[in-house]
């Protein structure tokens, strides 16, 4: 019977959707950006599979056709940007090029710090695109030899760093530009950061939003020359 | 049948995107193609808002939940956090308050010297 019940598409698809009703439950409770309801989901999903001895691939088989749409919802993000296109049009080269220096600054950062602690090649481009949209990263880490699952913490954790430490960081950097601030946060940590943003101030949330597609297709183009 | 359209719209997309980044001589992320045919389309008025965007703020409102089966792998992976998940945790902070840093200062500069260009010019 219990073989049956996870043979099914429709098992992985409940797990998630209840594990993440829990996160979210969760994450309001608490009120804190470091209770974020998909890390709370991807504990509870795999101490479940674990505990039940479930293996993977059969979680998988309606995990399949969720992960699915994560293409489709990348590219749904050119919408959110066509409805900032004034303010990305007004802001151009700062976005632009606060982007490009970003993206350029994580991707480094990672690099020589993964080299400092000595870890491997797989762990190294597992890391490299942390600080992009997690469709993004994911693309990019996998097609250099890392690791997804490493790749999609490493996304998260950043994102939720970059939620719990805007307000402090904006006041060690004396960021007073809310365009500044937007596109700070936006590109050390997406979408996750955004939701900050967007507490912070309209034009910070827009510009945020932005910095995630402009950030995600920088890191595209400069991973793609080393 | 407008949401069925609208996955049609979007999905043919992202199929579009596919077939580019196919025959791109480097690698490049379909959805990365995607998005940038998309914001094309959009800008050329060849595909209106209204044509995607239920299913678009639906998958976008809703995207944290689509990386969750994929996350969950880390089952298979549990010996790299023991063995590296300090390490990790470290980079991924120290990182993200380089790039902060770094973008913030870009940005601000860049900025400040756009108004007095302004002020100038005015």
């Amino acid at each position: 019977m219990v073989n049956q019940l996870v043979s099914t598409p429709l098992f992985g698809i409940v797990l998630c959707v209840v594990t993440f009703w829990i996160g979210t439950r969760v994450n309001r409770w608490l009120r804190t950006p470091i209770a974020n309801p998909l890390l709370i989901a991807i504990l509870l999903c795999s101490a479940f599979l674990l505990a039940f001895r479930i293996p993977l691939e059969k979680f998988n088989i309606g995990g399949e056709i969720i992960n699915m749409l994560v293409g489709p919802a990348t590219a749904a993000l050119a919408l959110s940007i066509y409805h900032q296109r004034r303010v990305l049009g007004r802001y151009f080269l700062p976005i632009v090029a606060g982007s490009f220096a970003g993206a350029a600054t994580s991707l480094t950062s990672v690099a020589l710090l993964c080299r400092l602690f000595r870890l491997d090649e797989v762990i190294l481009s597992s890391l490299l695109p942390k600080s992009v949209t997690t469709a993004i990263a994911l693309e990019i880490s996998t097609g250099r030899g890392g690791i997804g699952p490493v790749t999609i913490l490493a996304v998260l954790i950043t994102g939720v760093s970059g939620a719990v430490f805007s307000p402090l960081m904006i006041r060690l950097f004396r960021v007073k530009n809310p365009v500044a601030q937007g596109v700070a946060i936006g590109t050390c940590s997406h979408a996750v950061g955004t939701s900050k943003a967007i507490e912070l101030g309209e034009l910070q949330g827009a510009m945020s939003g932005i910095a995630i597609g402009v950030a995600g297709l920088m890191t595209v183009l400069i991973t793609l020359l080393f | 049948m407008k949401i069925i359209t609208q996955i049609g719209v979007l999905f043919g997309v992202c199929l579009g995107g596919v077939g580019i980044s196919a025959v791109l001589p480097f690698p490049f992320p379909s959805s990365v193609s995607a998005m940038l045919l998309l914001f094309l389309l959009l800008l050329c008025r060849v595909i209106k808002p209204g044509q995607i965007d239920e299913i678009a703020g639906f998958l976008t409102k809703n995207m944290a939940i689509l990386f969750l089966p994929a996350a969950v792998g880390i089952i298979e992976s549990l010996d790299i956090l023991r063995d590296s998940g300090i390490q990790i945790l470290i980079i991924c902070l120290v990182s993200t308050l380089l790039t902060f840093g770094v973008t913030a200062t870009v940005v601000s500069l860049l900025m400040r010297l756009a108004d007095r260009k302004e002020r100038q010019d005015g």
